[in-house]
């Protein structure tokens, strides 16, 4: 390959850590920053927020950023902004902010353009939009985060000739040197329940992907989350002060992957691993899961037809009434048809044929 | 003529009764409603071999081989019961009672000969059989808890193997109460392992293959003479594999003393031609074995597979007169010509060498039962699918309804956080949100951009370590980011102690590893009777309400042998204080100094063992609960 475009003398940087895509799921559910406006006021987040990402573009001069707002109905991107359907730009807006000499460029261009997004987001969040739901769209901002990385790193080992070719299969061996992605969460609301099925799918590509999810819970306490970062191998915090919120980014989740390698990661052992059942989305500590779909249920359905894939389910042994007293007469009858030997696999509910 | 023992069974496609005679001396088989002409009578003094599908196949079939003493070869009769109530229940009777025949006759009559070795040609089909046969009967065993249950050989063959789990054995054995028998005892404790007994049986009925011997023996050179050590079996393997080397064995034994032959067949050019090796100038002659060199030896198995019906579409020889010439054209891989031995060697004797090995295994994929020639999967098999129509789909049809059209509407729990959320007013949230993000309230400079380093709230020179309660606590103030830094390298802390702090000593928690292995072993026969204690009561069977009652007199000792090792480790811990003290005292004799005792430092004890055992004695606390809840709703006092 002809090395005409000058990219020499990056040849010894090749041996250190590869730039990182940082992807920063801001939760912006307005029910939720109400609760918590007396302690940290959305404002003094973002502009936590805002040195946090100054702090990851500083660390190496390749890293980008990326910031999706999950907000109640939709999920949007703040930065990078999308383009703008028409042409003209509003000039007026920009041309102040950036023209601060007292500020690195880069950096005003993303704090401008993650405030004007969110300050449009907020203004066209309507009364409506807000009475009518309380979660946040947490699942498709986790989507379109993993899309982004996806669209990244191809583009990444595109342009870097030097690099040898990616592989194919994201499932190879960590690669070092090319771009190195993680998605941070800032949650703030809970009862995500409703979502599991999509977390769980997300969750799972990012793991193929090799894409550690990162949170940070403000407040609410979601299950599935934490199950997210433990499965990618994220860090997860539960803030006990959400006034210490930049101690919190810089300490716990400034270091890329690279790093982490060497280090401690403080996140929370303990991992709640329920499910939620696919009927109620209630969270269970037990379930029944149909062995042809693996549905979760909380209680056996009814007739023991799988409310899925409506399969014919045995249920075996269960829910006999437990048997203390022995019975008087000599009549031997024996319920549900049991053979009276139950293995190991005796709860387990077996397709009917 | 009326049969004792019958089952209605089809023969040929047609329905009829199958039966033995009355006399004892043959079986019959009369169609339905037909003359007798048509009837199938067969003498059981004739019956060489009789086969039976598998108990576990859903058709019932029993194959008679007869062989009458003129006939060159033996027939097959194929029986198939379809009765619609119990085929086989009578199958089975028929059978009972034609081996019972059978065997009286051949204990009379020991000339008959064995249905192994009735004549050479089925010699192999019946080895054949009766190693599916075997294995069929092993399968079914695989696949019934209870067999599996009741085979005391297997159980102590396995615990052998596992000595851990012989401990648990002999553990709840030694205190399972005395109202529970040896054999009931027994049962429970398989009933909850049938799925290891299943792997074991598995395990250790699979047997290795056979293997290229030639390979295997490797004569070396001590002393300028060829040792090897040769087993009688390998000797057995080379005659199999090589009918070439029986042959030249034959011929030259009582003239060469026998290890002499070996050695010097192992040096000789016809041993390397056999393991495909190639044969260069240097070898050294052996006239003895070099007139082999050419023979084109190996046409035994070979002529074996080509008795074998192949079906043509897997036969590869039938298509060879289809190819393009010898010139040119449509040129087999050179691999595959006839005539290029010496060229790849290696490649063709291996896989003549696999063909042979193949050659000997009893195929496990053929059923006892099937008709012989051709077979319905061949006859399938060679059927030109395609111009057919469609095939019926044979899959099972998932119906996966999108699930939010039944749940949607169910938003029956609330969280805590969607009850806070639904007290507040939609256009005040908005209103606050709007104002908190304007950039008048943004802390915004002059130029318009964001002032971050007023707005993050860090006063650099604050002290408010000092005078905390002066100031109300803000975003990033001394205090708040102390506290986060408090907590994350709190995290840190409890992920290194459980990443590097685990080793075996800091695990025992100061209990000696006497008492802690005492401790294991308890822990694991009151997971075992807690275990059974589950089953028991869910399986909702009255008559197994007696044992329950014993099961949880079991629970009860079970929360015994817990206090009892509290109690020993407690005793342990504290011949440890007094010798401590002991310690300090002749130091204060000596020195006159007086250590301070620390008896907090010293682990072990009860209380650690208790705190290990917690989640078991919870367990153990909430069946004898739910024991008594259930008697309770029985109407029984629970004093």
């Amino acid at each position: 390959m002809d090395r005409v475009d000058g990219t020499d003398h990056y040849e010894g940087d090749k041996q250190g850590p590869g730039p990182s895509l940082l992807v920063i799921v801001l939760d912006t559910n307005p029910h939720a920053w109400a609760l918590l406006n007396p302690t940290l006021p959305l404002s003094k987040a973002i502009s936590n927020l805002l040195v946090f990402i100054n702090a990851h573009l500083a660390s190496h001069n390749a890293n980008q950023v990326a910031v999706v707002a999950s907000h109640c109905h939709r999920s949007v991107w703040l930065y990078p902004r999308p383009e703008p359907p028409s042409e003209d730009v509003e000039m007026k807006d920009n041309a102040p902010a950036l023209n601060d000499a007292n500020k690195y460029r880069p950096f005003a261009l993303i704090e401008d353009s993650l405030l004007t997004s969110l300050r449009e987001l907020i203004s066209t969040t309507t009364e409506n939009d807000i009475s009518t739901t309380n979660t946040t769209q947490m699942a498709g901002s986790l989507t379109l985060a993993l899309t982004y990385i996806n669209k990244a790193t191809l583009l990444f080992s595109d342009s870097n000739v030097t690099s040898e070719p990616m592989s194919t299969t994201l499932e190879g061996p960590e690669n070092t040197t090319g771009l190195q992605s993680r998605i941070l969460v800032i949650s703030v609301s809970g009862d995500l329940a409703h979502q599991y099925i999509p977390i769980m799918n997300t969750t799972f590509a990012a793991q193929r992907m090799r894409v550690p999810i990162d949170i940070l819970k403000l407040a609410g306490d979601t299950v599935f989350l934490q199950q997210a970062s433990d499965t990618t191998k994220g860090i997860y915090m539960q803030l006990r002060n959400p006034q210490g919120l930049l101690q919190y980014l810089m300490m716990a989740f400034l270091p890329d992957q690279t790093s982490r390698k060497n280090l401690v990661a403080p996140t929370q052992e303990v991992v709640d691993f329920r499910a939620a059942c696919f009927c109620h989305r209630k969270v269970v500590d037990v379930g029944f899961v149909c062995s042809i779909c693996l549905s979760i249920f909380c209680s056996p359905s009814e007739g023991a037809i799988c409310l899925t894939c409506s399969t014919h389910l045995a249920l075996g042994d269960y829910g006999s009434k437990p048997a203390v007293v022995p019975r008087k007469k000599k009549k031997k009858r024996k319920l549900n048809g049991g053979v009276g030997t139950p293995s190991s696999r005796g709860g387990t509910p077996m397709p009917n044929e | 003529m009326a049969s004792i023992t019958k089952g209605s069974a089809a023969y040929k496609k047609k329905d009829g009764t199958l039966g033995i005679t009355q006399n004892e001396k043959s079986l019959q088989w009369l169609p339905l409603g037909a003359s007798a002409d048509k009837a199938v009578t067969i003498a059981i003094a004739d019956i060489t071999n009789l086969q039976q599908t598998p108990e576990t196949a859903p058709k019932v079939m029993l194959k008679i081989f007869e062989k009458s003493p003129d006939a060159p070869e033996a027939v097959t009769h194929l029986f198939h019961f379809n009765s619609p109530s119990n085929p086989r229940g009578e199958a089975n009777a028929v059978k009972d009672v034609l081996t019972n025949l059978i065997s009286a006759l051949k204990a009379k009559d020991a000339s008959v000969p064995t249905a192994n070795g009735s004549a050479p040609a089925s010699a192999a089909m019946a080895m054949a059989s009766a190693v599916t046969s075997k294995q069929g009967l092993v399968a079914a065993k695989w696949f019934d808890d209870n067999a599996l249950k009741v085979d005391i050989e297997l159980q102590q063959s396995l615990m052998k193997k596992d000595p851990s789990l012989h401990g648990t054995y002999m553990e709840a054995l030694r205190t399972k109460p005395d109202t529970i028998s040896n054999s009931q005892f027994n049962s429970q404790f398989w009933s909850t392992r049938t799925n290891i007994l299943r792997a074991f049986a598995v395990e250790t009925s699979q047997k290795k293959g056979s293997y290229n011997v030639l390979s295997a023996v490797k004569p070396r050179q001590v002393d300028g003479e060829l040792k090897m050590n040769i087993s009688a079996e390998q000797i057995q393997l080379i005659f199999n594999q090589h009918p070439l080397i029986k042959r030249v064995y034959d011929e030259n034994v009582p003239k060469l003393h026998e290890n002499e032959f070996w050695s010097r067949f192992f040096l000789s050019r016809l041993f390397k031609k056999l393991k495909g090796e190639r044969i260069v100038e240097t070898d050294g002659t052996d006239p003895t074995f070099d007139r082999y060199l050419d023979a084109t030896a190996d046409i035994g198995p070979i002529q074996r597979l080509l008795g074998l019906h192949i079906p043509n579409v897997i036969d590869l020889e039938g298509n060879q007169e289809n190819q393009g010439g010898s010139k040119g054209g449509n040129r087999a891989d050179f691999t595959m010509r006839q005539n290029s031995v010496a060229k790849v060697p290696i490649v063709r004797i291996l896989n003549s060498l696999s063909e042979k090995i193949m050659a000997n295994v009893a195929p496990s994929d053929v059923d006892p039962a099937d008709p012989i020639g051709m077979d319905e999967e061949t006859f399938n098999a060679l059927a030109l699918r395609d111009l057919q129509g469609d095939s019926e789909e044979n899959r099972i049809m998932l119906n996966i309804k999108q699930q939010s059209q039944f749940f949607a509407n169910e938003k029956s729990e609330v969280s805590a956080e969607a009850a806070l959320y639904a007290k507040q007013v939609p256009a005040e949230v908005l209103s606050n949100m709007r104002f908190d993000v304007n950039p008048q309230h943004m802390n915004h400079r002059v130029g318009g951009g964001l002032d971050l380093s007023s707005a993050i709230g860090v006063i650099e020179d604050s002290d408010s370590d000092e005078e905390p309660e002066k100031k109300v606590p803000h975003v990033g103030s001394k205090s708040s980011l102390n506290d986060a830094k408090d907590q994350i390298l709190e995290g840190v802390k409890s992920r290194r102690t459980e990443i590097i702090g685990s080793d075996a000593q800091s695990s025992l928690s100061g209990l000696s590893q006497k008492i802690f292995d005492r401790l294991t072993l308890t822990h694991a026969t009151t997971t075992e009777f807690l275990h059974h204690f589950w089953l028991v009561f869910l399986s909702g069977d009255p008559d197994r309400a007696g044992e329950l009652a014993k099961m949880v007199e079991t629970l009860e000792r079970a929360m015994d042998r817990i206090n009892s090792v509290a109690n020993d480790a407690d005793a342990e811990r504290d011949e440890i204080i007094r010798r401590h003290k002991q310690q300090i005292r002749d130091h204060f004799e000596r020195t006159g100094k007086k250590l301070p005792l620390n008896s907090s430092a010293i682990g072990g004890g009860g209380k650690v063992v208790r705190e290990m055992m917690e989640p078991t004695i919870k367990t153990l606390h909430k069946a004898t609960k739910e024991y008594k809840k259930a008697l309770t709703a029985e109407g029984i006092d629970t004093s």
